[in-house]
């Protein structure tokens, strides 16, 4: 087995008392496509923001293609590999759909600021590509037509794919998907299945996925980390999470609650 | 998927091309100046509109304010209300190089200038070697107000929003304050300046009296080459992926950072860049012809100023920034008649602008973009935005 | 050496106490609707101007009386006449009388109460209760600077409620360059800057310390003198402050303010008429900046006209210690108004008065680069 590019194991991150992830650990190799599940305030995100940097981790080792990235600024992870989308959208809502995922280039732009004021032929030369990868992404994910709107004037579906775009623009190694499908109805999760088949077939890129949609996840993922109150509580195919007792209850609460989890895996199944 | 749609966009440019692409308009810049110094001047003058021709020297200089400051509040959405201190550092840097360097230099602060540094565009020569001095204190007083930039922007590192805000002010009046106290009188007489060493001269900038006696260099070529190069400078900056970055700093600071833009590094360069302009401006303003450089109207008040121009033109639009910086120019003077009630009338404009058009007169377009004119096309067609 | 102290100290809370009493205007603007109310400072100047104007209308002798009387009488009936026709005509057209003229007899209302006030005033006066009649002018003027701000919220804030914020922004300067200049014209307070009238007796409550020279009245170690006027400022200042902190955490409207500063969204949701609790946050800061626009004037007695960069100054200074203090946060406003009042002072009588400025910007920046939210105040953190 070659080198996993993302590694992390131990990851511990508490706010004030509440413990919100704790000795978590994932590894993904390149085409790797993975879930982490859990019900709400799990955790899920929380692992996102340590994997990507918006928070440090109190404890723990995360290596991105070898290298430690645990502590070092977002931007510098993702100049490293990582990309992200996030659970509620954050587009950059003025700029042009177009710009949207062309500013997700600018992070491997090799001409200095000063070369584009002087607008030298290497600027030029960067520029037409930048330009050239956007619209690529754009047409793949079917945006093509929207290029000149504004981001903050499309329809939610739209948004979601277009986050996907962006993060994908960065030419990462490890995409984390923060409940893609969310928002989206039977026919538009059915498109966002097969892209994001299609981005791990086409970019060989690492995925680590997070949804509510159980059949979604248990579709298209190879294996599942299920997270409750911020502890890994299972690990394995679809097939064994969905048989384990243990997750059953975390999403159905204890028997004589009578609590209702929001998603239920075997429903979901049907 | 609609791989029809794959729109050719940019192309890339061969390598002369690309060459005269990227020069004409800086040449375009220059000859704007000229033209501005050699034929319009003189032109108002000649038609009795000495007053037009000085205020189309004002609304050159208020534009690179208003622009430099649209670097800063416009493209990366941080919020600087201290911009005026930029000014003073600039103005103040380039006045003692000026003042003293030609008494060094020439033996007198007379002013020693060519055709394109005098008000009536009649002089010796194009370019003499007090012109020369006067670009070079511009360059000086942009680059030491560029590292005062970087300094502000530096706290940026950890405030955000007011914040960042309330220390710019601070800043700013810091600025004021220490110039206008930790100076004294500026020294007239030849033989004291030729004895004192040139690293003391910086203490005789004038003080709380403001520093009297500049070369009045500022012409229309000057205002107006700085203006056209820092709107080409910004509209570069804007169209290129480092303003697409800026940009989305100031859309979404944490999904900029998530898409590997280094947030930090932008902010206190959009700071850098705007204080250097913003020197620049200064060190123009020190020199026009009837301003007496004193940091007390350098303050908090003139910082306002800008950022108004900023919001009316439209936060981001360079272009907005420059109409306003027009309309903010001539208004105050259309005002004069109504003389007291000038400034309440003022105010009361600015108020009224706020509830009726917020987002300023451009919003985030620019004029030579195809939106603006079909928004402006349907205005025209319905009488509503 | 402890006598300059000891003095140094007392007039920094004295000076701070009158910082402290602007900070809690900029701080409870800034608490419930997040902006900077940059006209706060005008209110104030316009505190003082209006003592200045209803000690002239109240008989006090020096100084030249101005048309303010005049107009605002004018003015009174005025708007009570426009609340009379605001609410025939929509009686008339819709059966019903409309808001707004309810709002112009209140503000005209409230100002028939001011000219008692100045009339009570002269009474107290003219039979020598000067200084009840100081404070009844205290009060009128706190009056009609709280109907001030509450017409400035009505007509220039409450229509950019939900705008960006750097709207509101300039528009609060709007309203301050507009307070400003208004004040300059000749039928309101002129340019003229006019001398204060002594309401409060100016005598010093009694002496400590200090080493007496050999005849008397001679010192050669000045002592700690106790003047009634800072005792009354810093009376007042500290009343009005415990009186406003009792009001914002134990009361019930103050409940609904802090509420409303959580969220105002969810505090309308809540059922708390939020328009008023606003407007009240308003009329409070005003008044509050009135007091201490009176106390000042008292101090100060030199008013410059209303523009003069000398009242800029003073209202970014009270801002600072708004900021200082935690912007947001009432005790903060209170620590950080003490706070600058005191190194004011200090580096007055320790340095030079010309680098006061420096020191009071200095300890800004310093306190937000070590605690970015202020002594007293949170940092927000964005939950991603
Ligand atoms: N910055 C923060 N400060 C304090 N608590 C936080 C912070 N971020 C997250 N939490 C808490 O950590 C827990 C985990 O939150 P997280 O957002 O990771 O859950 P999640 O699994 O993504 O849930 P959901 O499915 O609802 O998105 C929650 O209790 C949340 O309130
Ligand atoms: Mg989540």
């Amino acid at each position: 087995m070659s080198d996993p590019v993302l590694h992390a194991s131990g990851v511990c991150k508490s706010f004030g008392g509440l413990k919100a992830v704790q000795g978590f650990g994932v590894s993904l190799q390149g085409g790797d496509l993975k879930g982490l599940i859990g019900p709400n305030g799990a955790g899920k995100t929380t692992v996102f923001n340590l994997l990507t940097g918006v928070y440090t981790p109190d404890e723990g080792k995360i290596t991105l293609a070898g290298r430690s990235i645990a502590g070092i600024r977002p931007s510098r992870i993702a100049a490293q590999g990582m990309a992200r989308t996030f659970q509620n959208i954050r587009l950059f809502g003025e700029l042009s759909v177009l710009d949207n995922v062309k500013l997700a280039r600018h992070v491997r732009v090799k001409h200095g600021m000063w070369a584009s004021v002087l607008r030298t032929p290497a600027s030029y030369a960067e520029e037409a590509e930048i330009d050239a990868k956007a619209r690529e992404l754009l047409a793949l994910f079917d945006l093509a037509d929207r290029a000149e709107e504004q981001g903050k004037n499309l329809p939610y579906g739209d948004q979601r794919r277009l986050e996907i775009a962006r993060a994908l623009a960065t030419n990462p190694k490890v995409l984390l998907l923060d409940e893609p499908a969310a928002g989206m109805n039977p026919q538009e999760k059915k498109e966002l299945r097969d892209l994001i088949r299609r981005v791990r077939d086409e970019f060989k890129t690492a995925i680590l996925l997070i949804e509510h949609d159980m059949g979604l996840v248990m579709e298209i993922c190879e294996r599942i980390t299920v997270l409750d109150y911020g502890k890994t509580i299972a690990e394995g195919t679809p097939q064994e999470i969905q048989a384990n007792p243990k997750v059953i209850e975390a999403y159905l609460g204890t028997g004589d609650t009578g609590e209702e989890g929001d998603q239920k895996p075997e429903a979901a199944r049907a | 998927m609609s791989g029809a749609n794959l729109q050719p966009g940019l192309h890339r440019p061969s390598t002369p091309a690309a060459i005269v692409r990227a020069w004409a308009p800086v040449l375009g810049c220059l000859v704007l100046a000229i033209v501005m110094q050699l034929v319009v001047g003189p032109l108002l003058v000649r038609m009795g509109q000495d007053f037009a021709a000085k205020l189309l020297l004002d609304i050159g200089t208020n534009a690179i304010l208003a622009v430099s400051l649209t670097m800063v509040n416009g493209f990366t959405g941080q919020f600087s209300i201290g911009h005026a201190a930029f000014m003073a550092v600039g103005g103040y840097v380039a006045a003692g190089i000026t003042y003293y360097g030609s008494y060094r230099l020439f033996g007198s602060p007379d002013l020693a200038a060519g055709m394109l540094s005098t008000s009536t565009g009649a002089g010796s020569g194009l370019f003499t070697k007090g012109d020369g001095l006067f670009l070079g204190s511009i360059f000086a007083g942009g680059l030491v107000a560029a590292g005062c930039g970087y300094l502000v922007g530096l706290p940026s590192l950890r405030l955000k929003g007011d914040y960042l805000a309330i220390v710019t002010l601070g800043f700013g009046e810091i600025v004021r304050v220490l110039i206008q106290t930790q100076t004294t009188d500026t020294l007239y007489d030849p033989d004291t300046i030729a004895q004192t060493p040139a690293w003391e001269l910086p203490k005789y900038l004038g003080g709380a009296l403001g520093f009297s006696g500049l070369p009045s260099y500022t012409s229309l070529f000057w205002a107006w080459l700085f203006a056209a190069l820092t709107i080409l400078v910004a509209y570069r900056i804007k169209a290129s992926t480092y303003g697409r970055a800026f940009l989305s700093i100031r859309e979404d600071e944490i999904a900029s950072e998530a898409m590997g833009v280094d947030t930090t590094r932008y902010k206190v360069r959009a700071f850098t860049i705007s204080a250097f302009f913003a020197g620049c401006a200064g060190a123009l303003f020190a020199h026009t012809v009837g301003v007496q450089l004193n940091a007390g109207e350098l303050g908090f008040a003139k910082s306002f100023d800008i950022i108004i121009m900023v919001v009316l033109g439209g936060m981001g639009s360079i272009s907005g920034a420059f109409f306003a910086a027009i309309i903010l120019t001539i208004l105050p003077e259309l005002l004069r008649n109504v003389a007291e009630y000038r400034m309440v009338a003022y105010a009361t404009a600015l108020i009224l602008m706020m509830l009726v058009r917020p987002e300023g007169l451009l919003g985030v377009r620019e004029i030579w973009e195809k939106r603006t004119w079909r928004a402006i096309a349907r205005i025209g067609r319905r009488g509503t935005p | 050496m402890t006598e300059k102290l000891i003095q140094t100290l007392m007039d920094g809370l004295a000076v701070g106490s009158l910082y402290a009493l602007i900070a809690l205007g900029y701080t409870m603007v800034y608490g419930i609707l997040k902006f900077i109310n940059f006209a706060h400072s005008d209110v104030f100047v316009l505190g003082a101007w209006m003592s200045y104007t209803v000690a002239l209308c109240a008989g006090w002798p020096d100084g030249q009386p101005t048309h303010m009387a005049t107009w605002v009488l004018l003015l009174l009936v005025g708007i009570a006449v426009a609340g009379g026709l605001v609410a025939g005509f929509t009686y008339w057209r819709r059966k019903r009388i409309a808001p707004a003229a309810y709002t112009l007899w209140l503000v005209s209302g409230w100002g028939w109460v001011a000219v008692l006030l100045v009339l009570l005033a002269r009474l107290l006066h003219q039979n020598g209760f000067d200084i009840i009649a100081g404070g009844v002018i205290l009060v009128c003027s706190m009056l009609t600077c709280g109907v001030v701000g509450f017409a400035l919220e009505r007509l220039a804030y409450k229509p950019l409620r939900n705008a960006p914020r750097l709207n509101v922004l300039i528009t609060a300067i709007g309203v301050s360059l507009f307070l400003q200049n208004l004040g300059q014209l000749d039928w309101m307070f002129g340019t003229r800057p006019q001398g204060m009238p002594q309401l409060l007796p100016d005598k010093v409550l009694f002496n400590f310390a200090g080493t007496p020279g050999a005849n008397p009245g001679e010192w050669l170690v000045q002592p700690v003198r106790v003047r009634l006027l800072d005792v009354i400022a810093a009376g007042t200042s500290i009343a009005l402050m415990v009186g406003l902190d009792r009001l914002v955490f134990h009361s019930k409207l103050g409940r609904a303010m802090r509420a409303v500063s959580f969220s105002e969204r969810n505090a309308a949701l809540m059922g708390i008429p939020v328009d008023k609790v606003v407007s009240f946050t308003f009329v409070l800061g005003a008044m509050l900046a009135a007091a201490a626009g009176f106390l000042y004037s008292q101090k100060y007695p030199g008013l410059g006209q209303t523009a003069a960069a000398v009242w800029v100054l003073l209202g970014l200074k009270a801002f600072v210690a708004a900021v200082v203090g935690g912007i947001g946060n009432i005790r903060g406003a209170m620590l950080g108004g003490l706070l600058i009042g005191l190194a004011e002072m200090f580096v007055k009588a320790y340095q030079s008065p010309s680098v006061v400025d420096i020191y009071v910007f200095g300890i800004l920046i310093a306190v937000l680069l070590v605690r970015p939210g202020g002594l007293l105040g949170k940092a927000t953190v964005e939950k991603v």
